[in-house]
């Protein structure tokens, strides 16, 4: 091989690297663009839509239980903490240095996510009686608490999908087994021990299994749209970086930063 | 470019996705059957069933009230056609006329069913061409079904055990 030869090896390489390299960059930004204005909302909605269905033990209807208002003071909760652990860049979702239509449309996001919250908790709270407002008290409690903590994006994810886990095994398969139709004696026993002893209080109405069935894929759609979210913010480029350059990059306009 | 056409199909989609979603909790279908019914109703197609209707009429005429409801539910189980539901009032109607009293509830029944009739119609009017029947639009229905639930001095009247039933 002569040097010219080697020479236009070299620069044959490093066009198609570039090539490859650029054709990565765009295939990643299609992707972000897909997960952030079609797959993160419709899945928002989907939890949105799933979060107040049940079905009736008896007549295996559908029934539409729309949010309760505590679900809302929830969901407003919830999205402070969204916001406090970083698992929303609020400044950069919505800024005036953004095309209109892309704040626009982080507008509407963030609002399918504040319902998809809010349906979510009214998936595992239970209807009513004392244990609705023991369940809500517990989950105000909680995500209060949780505002003054210290939280990363990936440890909040976390502990959301296991307050809710924990939330529907006590509603979808304790208290369900407890006051189910097909229940044993020892069931109709400590359900009516449990019933006089908060004089009627705990009643709750009975659905079909089915229910669980919905309640618990609705949950693991919103945890997993809620793992999404980082994926669709760009965020593992500038994870790699030391933190205080991170923040200061951040806090440039978008069209002055090095990483988009 | 590219970018900016993923965002408007993007909110173009899940607008859509959100309004069917606020229809649906509107509308509360308890099957699916229903959702398909209602989504019917919204788009301007829904039918009822012809034959069920013509069975039922053919029960109305043999003054077997009760069945030929039932049977009208079935052929219109969305409750969408006036017509139907002007039938389904007139049943009420005749099963709650007494010579001495009116059977109170059915009377609302049927208030309630030429209402949803009179709410399918553009104009809130609509005739009925039967020559077996003798109110002939919803407003004479509905006027008459109210009549039936007014308690005045005249229902003393012993005269009135010779009004017939319309």
């Amino acid at each position: 091989m002569t040097p010219v030869q080697g020479f236009i090896g070299i620069i044959v390489t490093e066009y198609v690297v570039n090539a490859d390299a650029k054709m990565m960059e765009i295939n990643r930004s299609r992707n972000r663009a897909l997960v952030s204005f079609i797959v993160l909302p419709m899945l928002f909605l989907t939890v949105a839509l799933l979060g107040g269905l049940r079905v009736s033990a008896e007549s295996y209807a559908f029934i539409f239980i729309p949010p309760p208002l505590v679900t809302l003071v929830l969901a407003v909760l919830l999205s402070l903490l969204f916001v406090r652990g970083h698992l929303i860049e609020l400044p950069r979702w919505v800024a005036s240095t953004n095309a209109p239509l892309t704040n626009f449309s982080h507008i509407w996001m963030l609002f399918t996510l504040f319902f998809a919250s809010a349906q979510a908790f009214n998936s595992v709270l239970p209807e009513r009686g004392l244990l609705h407002w023991l369940f809500s008290f517990f989950f105000l409690w909680t995500l209060w608490n949780n505002l003054f903590s210290w939280f990363d994006a990936s440890r909040l994810v976390r502990s959301l999908a296991v307050l809710f886990g924990t939330a529907f095994v006590l509603k979808h398969l304790l208290l369900a087994g407890l006051y189910g139709q097909e229940r044993g004696w020892l069931q109709r026993v400590a359900g009516a021990l449990l019933q006089g002893v908060s004089l009627g209080t705990l009643d709750t109405p009975v659905f079909a299994p089915a229910s669980g069935y919905i309640s618990f894929f609705t949950l693991a759609l919103f945890v997993a749209g809620l793992l999404l979210i980082p994926f669709a913010q760009q965020r593992e480029a500038v994870d790699l970086a030391h933190p205080v350059i991170v923040e200061n990059h951040l806090k440039l306009p978008p069209s002055d930063r090095v990483i988009q | 470019m590219r970018q900016r056409s993923i965002q408007a199909a993007g909110i173009l989609l899940t607008f859509s996705y959100a309004a069917f979603i606020i229809w649906i909790y509107a509308t509360e279908p308890r099957t699916f059957k229903e959702v398909a019914t209602s989504a019917e109703i919204a788009a301007g197609t829904y039918q009822i069933d012809q034959e069920k209707f013509n069975s039922a009429l053919a029960l109305f005429r043999r003054e077997q009230f009760r069945a030929a409801r039932d049977e009208w539910l079935r052929a219109d189980p969305a409750q969408g056609d006036a017509r139907t539901q002007f039938y389904v009032s007139y049943a009420f109607y005749r099963e709650g006329w007494g010579r001495v009293y009116y059977d109170q509830d059915l009377i609302k029944q049927g208030l309630e069913a030429v209402n949803r009739a009179i709410g399918l119609t553009a104009n809130g009017s609509f005739t009925v061409d039967d020559p077996n029947l003798q109110m002939h639009t919803a407003a004479e229905l509905k006027a008459e079904l109210e009549q039936a639930t007014e308690r005045s001095w005249s229902d003393v009247n012993p005269f009135k055990v010779m009004r017939t039933r319309k």
